[in-house]
């Protein structure tokens, strides 16, 4: 019993590196722009069919991990460009209305493009098959998969703390105007910020297609999941996305053995619990 | 002028003002229209989308009916038993009488008591036990096999076909239909001396299954038997298959959607995973080989089973409506009672006491990529046969 415990830790550890993907982006987003994005689970989608995709063309599941992310955070950039900076300035009730078309416009899109029915990826050769523990068995997958989102999760806390980009971003989110009269074009920096953000969501796509498929309607699942990473983290909290994936991850995979009906529910049960102790997330500031 | 004279003139002149109301029925009668319930948009669009086609298909291919072409419309449901009962409202006001379809057990329910209510006839493909069983009623028929015989033609064969797997572990959604499914199952293995080592429930929303997998692998079953359906069962197995759990154990998925599940998930995850399956394009009937030939024709594709159910469920109602003789919602729902005729499956019958198609369920099993001769030929049919709930077992009250 004891190690079917363990073994639910390393699992949840796995699921919880997913979720810290998935949802980084939306709180570096939220945390520079204070904007609400809620197309995130769509562009997390389209990172899934890129990577469909760009196997189906090239058979190549790395290149499909470099251009997919690339892909998507330059239709961000577009998107930025035409229509989300236009309303920075407007209250969150507006981001959520533009946002939500623009998630049911690549919804729909997909639909247009790859059909209803949703497509299957392989696990690329290199990592197929399995690391034996005992009487348990773990996908090489999963394990490439934890070590990787480490990798991007460093990569990411070294980009946002020390480099010139990370500086201006977090100042940025203290004071855009400040920043501004210092001379950066906060623009650029604004499209630059939503395009990584988005960019990561489709990182998040592309690395979880061979585990959940592509699937035109799976978008505002994986939203869920990433608000309540997020605010369990705290909004605009980059250890918070990390600390609030583990959590949930963790929370999940105990869960299915010790109460497996209730474990999608304990996700809700262990955000509802952080805001009644810190309203604002475990990272999160008034 | 003669009184018989009289007389002639005047019914001869009754009769020819009497005559553009009696031509009317001969030349001019009001076709028969049938409505088709399908999820054309939401999360159940691809079901829907094929569903659309056999209903189409269906009463496009039946000649002239009570005097006039049948005609179709199209009712989206949109995944949503609210918005599809309030649609259907809606038509019955306008006059509609007949319908086939409804993806969700949910609406199915839903849209017959309305059905029921406007005296109509409403032909359903969706799962649920209790639409034929304990929610039963005069308008509704059902031509799924429901979660009894799911379980009786698939988990019965599956046992004799590996004697030694006596150690059986069970993944379920928690509601309703995984519970019947799950109750069927439990009795089944108490009656073939099968242990039941173990089950996780989960929520009807979950799609990460790696920690019940833990699970199932913890317990080390023979098989693994999966109840639930859909893109919870296609991400089920995909996952079960990246934990290598086809290696250590057979791994079986009672109720799934055919071919276009199986096509989403490819002959490398479907490789030697038993599947239950209502409709199978390859079962050698005469009236499936006719249909399968049609599909291809009309659409370019391979039929699969949201297209058939929907085609032989609406070709029914307009065999009925022609059995009947009129476009009477009760009569046509009385010549549906113990109507017998030729299915995708073979001879198909639909019983009068609850209203349920006797038909056959299929056990299925993946092939390899390289056995596969078509890519449409995903499964080799294993076994078929029919099981349902008889004498006191039918739990159908109609009123």
């Amino acid at each position: 019993m004891l190690n079917l415990y363990l073994f639910q830790i390393l699992n949840g550890l796995g699921l919880g590196m997913i979720y810290f993907l998935i949802s980084v982006g939306l709180t570096i987003i939220f945390g520079l722009l204070n904007f609400v994005n809620f197309a995130h689970g769509a562009f997390f989608m389209i990172g899934c069919y890129l990577c469909y995709a760009l196997l189906q063309v090239t058979g190549q599941f790395w290149l499909a991990l470099v251009l997919g992310p690339l892909i998507v955070g330059a239709l961000a950039w577009g998107a930025e460009k035409v229509l989300i900076r236009r309303i920075y300035h407007l209250p969150h009730t507006f981001h959520i209305l533009v946002t939500v078309g623009v998630a049911l416009i690549l919804q729909e899109t997909a639909v247009i493009v790859w059909g209803p029915v949703g497509k299957s990826i392989p696990i690329p050769d290199a990592l197929q098959g399995v690391v034996l523990m005992g009487k348990f068995a773990y996908p090489k997958y999963r394990l490439f998969l934890i070590l990787f989102s480490a990798v991007i999760g460093f990569l990411l806390w070294l980009l946002l703390e020390r480099t010139r980009f990370g500086a201006l971003v977090r100042a940025g989110s203290e004071s855009t105007e400040m920043v501004s009269l210092l001379g950066t074009n906060i623009y650029k920096l604004f499209s630059l910020t939503f395009a990584l953000g988005v960019g990561l969501a489709g990182l998040a796509g592309v690395l979880s297609g061979p585990i959940r498929g592509a699937q035109p309607f799976m978008g505002p699942e994986v939203l869920g999941i990433a608000f309540v990473v997020v605010v369990i983290g705290g909004m605009g909290s980059f250890s918070g996305a990390l600390v609030g994936g583990l959590l949930i991850g963790l929370v999940q995979s105990l869960m299915t053995t010790i109460w497996p009906e209730g474990a999608s529910l304990m996700i809700y049960g262990a955000m509802a619990a952080v805001i009644l102790l810190r309203p604002y997330g475990l990272f999160g500031r008034a | 002028m003669k009184r018989r004279s009289f007389l002639k003139s005047g019914l001869a002149a009754t009769s020819l003002l009497a005559a553009p109301s009696m031509l009317k029925p001969a030349f001019a009668a009001a076709p028969v229209t049938i409505h088709g319930l399908k999820s054309m948009s939401g999360a159940f669009a691809s079901y829907g989308q094929f569903a659309e086609m056999g209903s189409k298909l269906a009463v496009q291919d039946f000649g002239p009916l009570l005097g006039a072409k049948p005609e179709y419309v199209t009712i989206d449901t949109e995944g949503n038993a609210g918005k599809a009962v309030r649609k259907v409202q809606e038509a019955i006001q306008g006059g509609a009488k007949f319908f086939d379809g409804c993806t969700l057990s949910s609406t199915a329910l839903a849209v017959g008591k309305e059905v029921a209510k406007g005296g109509g006839v409403f032909m359903t493909p969706a799962g649920a036990d209790e639409i034929t069983g304990s929610e039963c009623n005069a308008s509704t028929f059902r031509w799924t096999v429901p979660t009894f015989g799911a379980i009786q033609q698939t988990v019965r064969p599956l046992a004799k076909e590996l004697p030694k797997a006596k150690r059986w572990y069970t993944i379920t959604p928690q509601y309703v239909f995984g519970e019947a499914l799950l109750s069927a199952a439990k009795d089944l293995f108490k009656e073939l001396g099968i242990e039941h080592v173990g089950n996780s429930y989960h929520s009807m929303q979950e799609q990460e299954f790696s920690g019940y997998l833990t699970n199932a692998m913890a317990a080390q079953p023979d098989v693994l038997l999966i109840l639930n359906f859909g893109g919870q069962s296609s991400n089920c197995l995909r996952q079960a298959v990246n934990f290598g759990l086809k290696k250590q154990m057979t791994i079986l998925m009672a109720w799934t959607a055919g071919l276009d599940q199986f096509q989403t998930l490819g002959p490398e995850l479907l490789e030697g995973v038993y599947l239950g399956a209502q409709y199978w394009h390859q079962v050698d009937t005469p009236m499936n080989n006719a249909l399968v030939k049609r599909v291809k024709e009309v659409y370019g594709i391979t039929a699969n089973y949201p297209l058939a159910a929907d085609y032989i469920g609406t070709k029914v109602i307009l065999e009925a409506i022609k059995k009947a003789g009129s476009a009477d919602g009760k009569a046509v729902a009385k010549a549906m009672e113990g109507m017998s005729y030729d299915g995708p499956t073979g001879k198909e019958t639909i019983r009068a006491q609850d209203h349920q198609v006797l038909k056959d369920y299929y056990l299925l099993k993946g092939k390899a990529k390289k056995d596969m001769k078509d890519p449409d030929d995903l499964a080799t049919l294993v076994s078929s046969g029919q099981s349902f709930p008889t004498g006191d077992k039918i739990a159908c009250k109609m009123a």
